[in-house]
């Protein structure tokens, strides 16, 4: 149980919200698949993205399980 | 808009999502009213009935709404193939638009064109008659507005008038001939900004620093600030401006529906003036009107105030002059700003210093300030009646928080302190706006006025000072304080909640709080400030001009505020002056929880002895 890992026990997905400085819409969404790669989560979707002239809100997500797999969680 | 060489196209409309059309109904509308001939399909037919409809006429594009969603991709793939096999490409430009689609997704499916779900009905539209889409506004241009104006400040409740008119008469006598250290530096420091000559400003600044704690005088003769303060480098102040002169609000947003909602405005205090200012932009961008400045708590317990554009590691920014200006120079010159004034030993000359800066409002709340805030009741009553001259002389209005509430103070207390401020402004010739708190305070926590909703009495407080004073009402500070946790979605509704049944009551001007307002160990988020405004934008949607409906419980709760205010005055017109009846607890005591000040105690003298 001790070594168990966090993701592990996430349910479904992982989400980050965040605010992103950049100049455009393009940049924003470069460099928000350039976080989940930083963040060592691969590939992440980009749920919601809204850029405002300074930055851009984002939400992003990293689904952990897709439906049907083995759920380590319920072991 | 139709040219010369306008030709109208024939154009097929897909919905291709099982329910939402609407995005794709509004574009076939606005293509019918510029002349061109459309047909808009029923939603979610099979593919193969599309491609025969398709085959059948000879349009010259086929426009296809849907959603992207898992699998979806593949039946998009599928269906531009058909349409490939049937030969439509070649005469035919196949387009889709809606949510997640993006253009290189879009060509990558074989379709000539995509737009996302942000893209305007008038760049389609352009895109089909093949021309530059007409450029939208860069930025909605907001007026200034001026909350005072449009109330007389005339009581309609003459008792009560009459009762604040005798504790304020005998407040302003008391008053006369004294002085405190913060006026006699408020006056200094107006010198010192306004003397040319070299030999005299060195004369005034070591006569105000003879006035000033040490921590002061070291941080402005020696650079040794208290903890976790530093000047902000030149470079830092270059690559703001850089970073502002490179970058406008997009696609700027208005929070209210209609006109007759209120403004609505957020706190700025990271402790760093460059993160206010990139905060205060951003916060512009999606609608806010105002910001106030709040500084951090020490600095109201030092006598006297540090110089210098200055950053603080911890909660609150240092109200100094060039800090103020700094903020004053990058925000809109339609975004109003106040300057938390009231809670410490430096209250004329924080006035005086947001007045010099162009500040629109400065906060001043003689009551609170001694209750709630730490300071001494005599101190803070005889600077805060100087704060109020100094806010006339620069024609700012003062805002006049009723945070003592929030110390268990009851309400009616609480707005009879508030009413004396305004019968302060009107004798000293200053508009004041009333604060009246939208929360879960503790008094009504304890005698349970919000155990059935949140709305009546939070109402009664409002119809209770409209039916006293026609004065500007604010309510904050934040709106539905003590109901928000760390939660961001809680708290992103009960401000939009608040903020419904402010518009509803038609006050001037909201505070609202960030969703992480309720989070105590670091600064506030710009993702956190946005969640709430986005929240109350929302909310005057869905409020538009309807109105909540209180409970007639909401009368009764008015009546007995009303009541138990004039009672509370009738008591503090019988003290020697307003110090006085704060001391004997009149306006909030130890059983409420609330204890007179101690800060700057014994520090009134005459106006002769110096």
């Amino acid at each position: 149980m001790e070594n168990s890992s966090a993701f592990d026990k996430i349910m479904d997905g992982l989400d980050i919200e965040t605010y992103l400085v950049c100049s455009d819409v393009q940049e924003g969404k470069r460099l928000a698949l350039q976080l989940g790669k930083e963040m060592n989560l691969g590939d992440v979707d980009i749920m919601f993205e809204e850029f405002d002239g300074y930055g851009m809100r984002v939400r992003l997500r990293k689904y952990i399980y897709k439906p049907g797999n083995a759920y380590r969680w319920l072991k | 808009m139709v040219t010369e060489i306008f030709q109208p196209k024939k154009i097929l409309c897909v919905p291709l999502d099982p329910v939402h059309d609407v995005g794709i109904k509004l574009i076939n509308a606005e293509l019918v009213k510029h002349g061109h001939t459309t047909e808009l399909l029923a939603p979610d037919l099979p593919i193969e009935s599309i491609i025969k409809k398709a085959a059948a006429g000879r349009y010259d594009f086929i426009l296809v709404s849907r959603t992207l969603g898992y699998g979806i991709a593949e039946l998009l793939a599928r269906f531009v193939d058909q349409l490939d096999a049937a030969g439509i490409r070649e005469r035919t430009k196949i387009v889709i638009g809606g949510k997640a689609v993006t253009p290189e997704l879009a060509a990558e499916l074989g379709f000539d064109k995509g737009f996302d779900e942000h893209a305007s009905i008038e760049h389609i539209t352009a895109y089909i008659e093949g021309r530059e889409a007409a450029a939208q506004s860069a930025s909605i241009k907001k007026v200034k507005k001026n909350i005072p104006s449009g109330h007389s400040y005339t009581f309609h409740h003459k008792e009560i008038e009459a009762l604040l008119e005798r504790i304020v008469d005998k407040t302003l006598r008391w008053s006369e001939g004294k002085t405190t250290p913060g006026i006699r530096r408020a006056h200094l420091r107006e010198e010192i900004l306004h003397t040319k000559e070299n030999a005299k400003h060195e004369q005034l600044e070591l006569q105000y620093h003879e006035l000033c704690d040490r921590e002061i005088v070291e941080g402005n003769s020696e650079h040794h600030f208290p903890k976790g303060v530093r000047i902000v480098r030149n470079d830092e102040l270059n690559d703001l401006e850089k970073m502002l002169n490179s970058h406008n609000p997009h696609n700027p947003v208005t929070i209210q529906h209609n006109a007759g909602q209120p403004l609505v405005f957020k706190f700025l205090g990271s402790g760093c003036p460059v993160m206010d200012i990139m905060h205060g932009k951003i916060c512009e961008r999606w609608g806010i009107d105002g910001f106030l400045i709040i500084n951090p708590s020490w600095e109201a317990r030092y006598e006297g105030l540090l110089e210098g554009m200055l950053t603080h590691e911890n909660d609150g920014t240092i109200t100094s002059l060039e800090n103020i200006r700094l903020m004053k120079r990058w925000l809109d010159p339609a975004t109003l700003l106040t300057v938390r004034a009231h809670r410490g030993l430096n209250t004329p000359e924080t006035t005086l210093l947001a007045g010099e800066a162009g500040a629109d409002l400065t906060k001043i709340d003689l009551v609170y300030g001694s209750l709630g805030a730490g300071t001494d009741p005599e101190r803070l009553t005889m600077d805060g009646i100087e704060s109020i001259r100094i806010a006339g002389k620069y024609k700012m209005a003062f805002d006049i928080p009723g945070n003592d509430e929030l110390s268990g103070v009851p309400a009616w207390k609480t707005l009879a302190g508030l009413l004396i401020n305004v019968m302060l402004g009107k004798k000293l010739g200053t508009h004041a706006i009333l604060k009246p708190l939208f929360c879960y305070g503790p008094h009504i926590v304890l005698n349970g006025q919000m155990k059935l909703n949140f709305v009546d009495y939070n109402a009664a407080k409002i119809h209770a000072l409209k039916e006293i004073v026609d004065c500007p009402i604010w309510p904050g500070e934040p709106i539905a304080f003590m109901t928000q946790t760390e939660d961001r979605v809680q708290s992103a509704n009960a401000t939009s909640y608040h903020a419904s049944l402010a518009a509803s009551l038609g006050v001037d001007a909201i505070t609202i709080a960030s969703t992480d307002e309720a989070y105590s160990r670091g600064p506030i988020s710009i993702a956190s400030r946005i969640d709430s405004i986005r929240a109350v934008t929302d909310a005057f949607r869905f409020m538009g001009n309807a109105d909540i409906a209180p409970t007639p419980a909401m009368q009764a709760f008015k009546n007995q505020l009303i009541e138990k205010i004039t009672e509370t005055l009738r008591a503090a017109a019988e003290a020697e002056h307003l110090p006085d009846a704060i001391n004997k607890g009149i306006l909030g005591n130890a059983e409420d929880g609330a204890y007179p000040g101690k800060f700057g105690k014994g520090t009134v003298t005459s106006a002769g002895i110096q």
